[in-house]
């Protein structure tokens, strides 16, 4: 592989060149959807590199854990097949005013699933192996922490430590779910667990508001649970458009979970019949399974960071400025682990930045703007750029919103009660599509060109210019010209929600 | 509300207010009139509901029209022959954007379409989009039991199909669907006339031997499906009647290898018919992209279509038992309980008067239109499948839009056919956007191709051998992406936000910069880094094509 200039302008030679002599160019941290982008690309490059990362596990801990990552292993990708299969139940019921007749039982084969799911997330755990080995990358089992700037060690699974030099380390550990602190949350589980649980619960609680809480929610309904939501706010999704999160939360009441708005749990505790779930309200629920979705921490404890100089936040992220570095010229970090936007397809972004500002002699910063994402509850919500209220707080101009409630096609033949809707958020003045968002069938899928429209700045004029594909939904998003209101920032209201 | 009537009353006074020139007058007016285009109603198109239902737009009409000069010689300012998609879009907009005296004639409502039968919303509401996609939606079910069982359901019987629920129900949603649109023409102040449009002048319409003058006459009769004259073609079926058969077919021959024939070979397929499709040519979809081409087939034979490649029919015979043969060139096959033809569609034009008042047609019987839409008499204007442009429901809707603004709004705009997104609603689907790579490649000379043919998540639970293609075709030069195409699942969906971005003439670099949705299908559109190929034209006009990968 041929060599290729490094960012100082040294050859990246390993071994010698600016006096000291380095065993890699690049040790990376972690070989989740970061560290794994990053020293392929890195690698591509020219430099030389290793990546260390904990044994496979589907549930993580300080010493196992996977190539590939949270959103092979333990994220993005388990959660969406077990949506996949819980959105079948809608399915089925849809079915019947098309004319299928399914007589008899509907059985669901938990283990089958599981067993299903496991099976794809090992092999995709071997596909990042072997792309890593394909790009020459060497890879060391083990928990890597930060000896100094320019030492990496790393603890093998039977105890035995070895360490290794790098011109440049990336740490790319990302982050780990966290349980609030009450009485009794041992007996609660994280989204790791529930995504491997040996039986499905009957009788679900969930504490959290945010994305994770919401997905598991559609997910235990659609396999069959009872599910109790409880959430801090009077609204799940805090961040999103508000309108947006009123459709989502009529939503999951429509598909049957019960939701407890501005509720906490104050304790658990072991009973004969289940766990016991005690509320700030005083209600007593029971349960089979309590999911603690209560947010993220980054894995950082463990790195020996403090000792080195990188700087971490109060709640132990790292530090980076906008080129992902740290505040050791030697050390950087993407992903999670720095708590920016924490996406798989953001961590890429920055990893790819990385290298190429490292490595391929073009320093180049992430870009946060116009970030899309999806929140694959049943059905999903999906939004790019700003939602009414944050273009609000940002706007000189007023704001044009334009949104769109309607009917699913499929929905008239099976009588399903429940909207799709639609939101464009436009600045008056420039005519720019500021913010677009969807709740309903397909929205993640429909947003991805819609966020190509937005990142390039596309106005509403040209969203009105494109002609519809029909009979889809996402047409509804150029053909939305009656303006449903005018804000103007002035008028902002402060809510609560 | 009131600001817009206030404005229509400057413009109406304005226009006969000397101290002004004319084209100052014609200015205020033009964009007054694009303000009001751009919060105008746009829905009548498909409305599954009434709940997207909006207040029209009412103006003070005498006040917007009048001021024209001629208006009051003619009873209407607009009469639209058909009430389907382009001839609803352009009489609604004349009488709700601009205060026009507007009238439809429509036939009355039947499934099957015939010189005397229509219905209200036309070939999109009754005959094509909707009832098809609705067979769609019924169709992909099994489909969907078969990847549930890698997701852990199981059932104790396998499911079945009721024709007749499936029948009834579509049924009721389409006359739920003509007396929707049917009060959004009365909400929308136009007059609704029930029979068969016919010109008799230049400005005289007659309908059912009742005359209606207008200064302006639309000719909005949209098309029909065609099939060839052979021996017992008695015994087929077209679109209309396999949107609405009695009973499900055991076994179906569809002829032809367009959208039309793909989409019902899904549908029959779906619902558990034996389907059988037979082309004349080597493969389906002429016009499409080569390799969208092959990959559909491969998927659809795969799901359990059989194809017959380069057969022509030539007769149709009923045995004793009632079932069909077909005979080809290649030889003849039994027992079929449906032969579809899905050959193609005519304009029409036929026993309108066309000829008579001087309407030019082409070969095909379609009428021969300016890039506005004005026919070859001043007074009379054409949109939609009549016209035989660009066959799809929201360029009708396009055109008839621009149509008013040309007449009414004082500032002919010309709809605009470039970079028109399209789907086959085949299973899986196809959603296209821009140019072929042989178009772009014949247009462009040096293009870079980026493909990627991908088995999704979905399948690798369900274990069906289900895949996804995409392809995006980009200038060499500017970068420019001239065409993406896709065949997978949702890929109707996941184009239509594409199109903005080809429509807007986004480069690679703009999709390159995109972050993806993850995960879904839709981030592999922006998330295709190295071309696959790159087509370079040498000086002597020869194409060259280096293959830098296989994915």
């Amino acid at each position: 592989m041929a060599r290729k200039m490094l960012k100082d302008g040294e050859v990246a030679v390993a071994d010698g060149g600016g006096g000291e002599s380095y065993e890699y160019d690049l040790f990376v941290i972690g070989a989740g959807s970061g560290g794994v982008r990053g020293s392929r690309t890195s690698a591509g490059f020219g430099a030389k590199v290793a990546i260390c990362e904990l044994p496979f596990h589907p549930i993580s801990s300080e010493w196992q854990g996977g190539h590939g990552g949270t959103c092979v292993i333990r994220g993005c990708v388990p959660k969406k097949i077990l949506v996949y299969g819980a959105a079948f139940r809608g399915e089925f019921e849809d079915a019947k005013n098309f004319g299928w007749e399914i007589n008899g039982d509907i059985n669901y084969n938990w283990k089958k699933l599981l067993e299903n799911k496991t099976q794809e997330i090992v092999r995709l755990n071997g596909v990042y192996k072997r792309i890593l080995g394909n790009s020459g990358v060497t890879m060391i089992e083990g928990a890597g922490s930060v000896v100094d700037a320019h030492t990496v060690e790393v603890t093998q699974p039977d105890g035995s430590k070895q360490r290794h030099t790098a011109k440049h380390i990336l740490i790319a550990t990302g982050s780990r779910a966290h349980l609030v602190d009450i009485p009794g949350k041992e007996l609660a589980i994280t989204s790791d667990e529930a995504l491997s649980l040996e039986e499905l619960p009957k009788r679900a609680v969930i504490l959290g508001g945010g994305y994770i809480a919401v997905e598991f929610a559609s997910i235990w309904k659609g396999l069959g649970a009872e599910v109790d939501l409880f959430y801090r706010k009077e609204l799940p999704l805090r961040g999103f458009d508000d309108e947006m999160r009123t459709v989502v939360a009529s939503n999951l009441e429509g598909r049957g979970i019960r939701l407890h708005p501005a509720t906490n749990l104050t304790e658990l505790s072991k009973t004969a019949d289940g766990i016991k779930v005690v509320t700030d309200k005083g209600d007593e629920l029971m349960a089979d399974v309590v999911l603690f979705a209560t947010g993220r921490t980054p894995n950082t404890n463990k790195l020996n960071l403090e000792a080195v100089g990188v700087e971490v936040d109060q709640i132990g992220a790292i530090k980076v400025d906008e080129f992902s570095h740290t505040s050791v010229p030697s050390i950087w970090a993407v992903g999670d682990v720095t708590n920016r936007i924490n996406l798989t397809p953001v961590a890429l972004m920055e990893a790819t930045c990385f290298a190429k500002t490292v490595f391929g002699g073009q320093p180049v910063k992430p870009d946060y703007r116009d970030v899309p994402c999806a929140v694959f509850s049943i059905p999903p919500l999906s939004v790019v750029g700003l939602s009414e209220q944050e273009a609000l707080e940002e706007a000189k101009n007023d704001i044009l919103v334009y949104t769109s409630s309607f009917n699913p096609m499929k929905n008239s033949i099976s009588k399903r009660q429940e909207k799709s809707i639609m939101k464009l958020v436009v600045d008056s003045e420039t005519d720019r599509v500021l913010g677009a968002a969807m709740c309903g069938p397909d929205a993640a899928e429909i947003m991805q060109g819609i966020a190509v429209a937005l990142k390039s700045g596309a106005t509403k004029a040209t969203f009105d210019s494109t002609v519809g594909i029909h009979p889809s939904a996402a047409e509804e998003f150029v053909t939305m010209r009656t303006l449903t209101r005018r804000v103007s920032p002035a008028s902002k209201l402060k809510t609560n929600l | 509300m009131a600001t817009a009537t206030t404005d229509l009353r400057f413009s109406a006074a304005a226009t006969s207010a000397k101290t002004l020139d004319r084209a100052t007058v014609r200015a205020r007016r033009g964009r007054f009139l694009h303000h009001l285009a751009s919060r105008g109603l746009h829905l009548d198109h498909l409305l599954p509901s009434p709940f997207r239902l909006r207040s029209p737009f009412s103006v003070c009409r005498a006040a917007a029209y009048a001021a024209e000069g001629d208006g009051e010689k003619y009873e209407y300012d607009l009469f639209t022959i058909g009430a389907g998609s382009g001839g609803m879009r352009a009489s609604r907009f004349a009488s709700t954007l601009y205060g026009a005296r507007a009238a439809v004639c429509e036939m009355p409502f039947a499934t099957v379409a015939s010189d005397a039968l229509g219905g209200v919303g036309g070939t999109c509401v009754l005959r094509g989009c909707v009832p098809k996609k609705l067979l769609v939606y019924a169709s992909k079910y099994s489909h969907e039991f078969d990847e549930s069982h890698g997701f852990g359901w199981k059932y104790e019987t396998d499911p079945k199909h009721d024709w007749s629920t499936l029948m009834t129900r579509k049924n009721l949603e389409l006359q739920r669907l003509v007396d929707f649109q049917t009060d959004m023409l009365k909400n929308s102040g136009v007059t609704l006339i029930e029979g068969r449009g016919k010109i008799v002048d230049p400005h005289t319409v007659s309908v059912d031997g009742k005359l209606y003058t207008a200064r302006n006459i639309l000719i909005a009769v949209g098309a029909r499906p065609s099939i060839p004259d052979i021996p017992g073609i008695e015994h087929v079926i077209d679109s209309d009647a396999a949107l609405d058969l009695p009973s499900r077919p055991e076994k179906i021959a569809i002829v032809g290898g367009g959208y039309i024939a793909l989409e019902f070979a899904g549908i029959f397929n779906g619902l558990k018919s034996e389907v059988h499709v037979y082309i004349r040519q080597k493969k389906v979809l002429r016009g499409f992209d080569e390799e969208v081409r092959d990959f559909v087939t491969q998927q659809m034979s795969l799901r359990g279509i059989t194809f017959h490649t380069e057969q022509t029919p030539q007769a149709i015979t009923k045995s004793d038992d009632g079932l069909l043969s077909l005979k080809t060139n290649k030889g003849t096959v039994n027992g079929f309980s449906h032969i579809m033809f899905a050959t193609g569609r005519k304009p029409n034009t036929k026993n309108l008067g066309l000829e008579d008042v001087g309407v030019k047609m082409d070969k095909h019987g379609s009428v021969m239109v300016d890039e506005y839409s004005r026919t070859s008499v001043d007074s009379i204007w054409a949109v939609g499948d009549v016209t035989n442009r660009v066959n799809l429901t929201p360029v009708a809707l396009m055109e008839g839009g621009a149509l008013t603004h040309t007449i009414f709004g004082n500032d002919p705009i010309k709809p605009d056919h470039s970079a028109v997104p399209s789907a086959v609603f085949s299973q899986p689907p196809i959603g296209q956007v821009g140019l072929t790579e042989e178009q772009a490649t014949e247009k462009y000379g040096d293009v870079d191709v980026y493909t990627s043919n991908f088995r999704p998540l979905k399948a690798t639970l369900s274990g069906l051998p289900d895949r996804i293609y995409t392809k995006l075709i980009v200038c060499a030069d500017t970068n420019k992406v001239l065409g993406v195409h896709m065949c997978g699942e949702d890929a109707p969906e996941i184009i239509q936000g594409i199109a903005i971005a080809v429509k807007a003439g986004l480069t690679k670099q703009n999709f390159d910069a995109t972050v993806g949705v993850h995960p879904t299908a839709a981030e592999e559109l922006v998330t295709m880094r190295n071309p696959t190929r790159k087509v370079r034209r040498n000086s002597a006009g020869k194409t060259n094509v280096e293959a830098l990968r296989q994915k």
